[in-house]
């Protein structure tokens, strides 16, 4: 009887806390529709019904730029691949120096003179040295007429500097801050060096390691914004509320930004979701 | 028969350019296949350095160790060491924690995973094979500690402070738990304390090191009957005794 009812009380507060969290997103939304509709100039504050129909038909073709899915998956493509490069290359680097004292002093200068450096401002850098050239240019092949032919090098380029530092400076606090105790019990349970670096160096970095990928994929995804709304971009999300913008497309431009939004949260959730399936352990411990 | 025998260890410590400090002074011992040693001292005697020592992960300035008569080469191959700190790897289970050592041996899985269960047996902790070590309480935890270091299967099993940590029920628990494994293993044990109660109710021999320079103090063979009673006449009167010598050193 008891529990019963504590039980009812426990559906009933859960109903009532996702209620009150609904509570200011629904209002804020009521009111722009309300904002919108009592201005009545579309080219400054589009109705919120009005971008959700942009939003509903992610295959419509907008503004001779290609859909909202295409350019979406333009921008994802070029984040995954220059992402997969500061992964490939910042993780093996950063294991190296968090073990070796010697390689992080030998890179550690290097790391620190180039880190207050925005990814950003790497933009122009890239866009003269690398110019339109895209990644399948790159390996000789041309029009493979793919979605690859919408990844230039330069976007690869910049992204993988905003990956690099998130990722190479946690993994390297991950493997050097292995908990002393740790490696000595491995050790004096026979571990030799390269047992103890798989089966316990490793697994106590993963979860610093993850945070790092996490942080820098965030930070790939807002500079792959910045640097598709720059002048010589063609496609691409960012590219698509720039473009939108300059026709005073609002509802294209806001449909845009909200899509930019869920994916930033969407990756984010994405690696979350990895994160705490490969290292949950140090969640759990706390 | 002599199991471990240490000849003139010393540590020499560099605190300063110019000063040396003898954290252990010529360390002489020898150590009878599976007896009980409790080494008992003031913090600062060296207990923890020498355990470290004969486990390999510092080296001696000077001195030997010798198993059955012969140097050993690699003592991680020939002993192991329980700390007082919880060192369970958080990212494995109990089941996982324990066959460790075995792959670091290259035993085969079906066969890690029969010897632990047998040791998960041995320490009593049927059930928690999946548990992660953040579900066990401290006590739990130090079990599994034990069923680790018991599947390294080590000549010498070291134990430093391995129930400092523990309320005084859970510690007088295990170290009936850890007695009944002893004479059903049969292994040499060398248990550093800093409780006299905890000395003479596990071992067969007390040693008594003093500090600056560290060095053995007393040496005594310990023939109280088992299992021994804390409150009989003779269990007290070897307190008193030992805590005379110890507020001395």
């Amino acid at each position: 009887m008891l529990s019963e009812r504590s039980a009812n009380n426990g559906t009933a507060r859960k109903i009532s806390h996702t209620l009150q969290s609904l509570i200011l997103p629904i209002s804020f939304l009521v009111l722009w529709e309300l904002i919108a509709v009592w201005a009545a100039n579309p080219a400054l504050i589009p109705r919120f019904t009005t971008v959700l129909g942009v939003l509903l038909n992610p295959l419509q073709e907008l503004v001779g730029t290609g859909s909202l899915l295409h350019n979406t998956l333009v921008s994802l493509f070029r984040v995954v691949l220059g992402f997969a490069v500061s992964v490939v290359v910042c993780v093996p680097l950063g294991i190296f120096m968090g073990t070796s004292k010697t390689l992080h002093r030998l890179v550690n200068p290097l790391v620190e003179l180039f880190r207050p450096l925005c990814p950003i401002a790497w933009i122009p850098f890239a866009m003269a040295v690398f110019k339109t050239t895209t990644v399948p240019q790159l390996f000789g092949v041309r029009f493979t007429e793919t979605i690859l032919d919408s990844v230039q090098i330069g976007m690869v380029f910049i992204i993988f500097w905003g990956g690099l530092f998130p990722i190479l400076l946690n993994t390297i606090h991950g493997v050097a801050g292995v908990r002393g105790l740790l490696l000595e019990t491995a050790r004096v349970l026979g571990a030799d060096k390269q047992k103890t670096f798989w089966k316990v160096v490793i697994p106590a970095a993963l979860p610093d390691i993850m945070t790092g990928l996490r942080i820098g994929l965030g930070i790939a995804w807002m500079v792959i914004i910045a640097a598709e709304m720059l002048p010589g971009s063609d496609s691409g999300i960012g590219y698509l509320i720039m473009y939108a913008y300059e026709l005073a497309e609002m509802q294209i431009l806001v449909a845009g930004m909200i899509v930019i939004g869920i994916m930033g949260l969407g990756l984010n959730h994405g690696l979350q979701l990895i994160s705490n399936r490969v290292s949950n352990w140090k969640a759990l411990e706390r | 028969m002599r199991k471990l025998t240490l000849n003139g260890i010393n540590k020499v410590f560099l605190t300063h350019p110019d000063r040396e400090v003898f954290a252990l002074d010529n360390i002489d011992l020898s150590i009878n296949e599976g007896e009980f040693i409790a080494l008992i001292g003031p913090t600062g005697c060296g207990k923890t350095t020498l355990l470290r020592i004969i486990a390999g992960l510092e080296n001696a300035s000077s001195g030997e160790i010798l198993l059955d008569g012969q140097p050993v080469a690699d003592l991680n191959r020939i002993s192991t060491l329980i700390f007082q700190q919880y060192s369970l790897f958080p990212w494995y289970n109990v089941i996982e924690n324990i066959t460790f050592p075995m792959e670091m041996k290259g035993l085969r899985k079906a066969e890690r995973r029969r010897r632990a269960e047998e040791l998960i047996q041995l320490v009593g902790l049927q059930g928690t094979e999946k548990a992660a070590p953040y579900e066990l309480s401290g006590g739990m935890q130090q079990r599994v500690a034990i069923a680790r270091a018991l599947a390294h299967d080590p000549e010498v099993l070291l134990m430093d402070e391995p129930f400092g940590a523990l309320d005084e029920r859970t510690r007088h628990r295990l170290q009936t738990v850890l007695l009944e494994i002893w004479k059903r293993k049969g292994k040499t044990i060398l248990f550093v304390t800093h409780n006299i109660d905890e000395a003479l109710f596990l071992a067969d021999r007390i040693i008594v090191m003093g500090t600056e320079p560290g060095r053995v103090v007393e040496d005594w063979h310990i023939s109280l009957k088992r299992p021994r009673n804390r409150l009989a006449d003779d269990f007290t009167q070897l307190h008193l005794k030992i805590r005379n010598v110890l507020e001395i050193t």
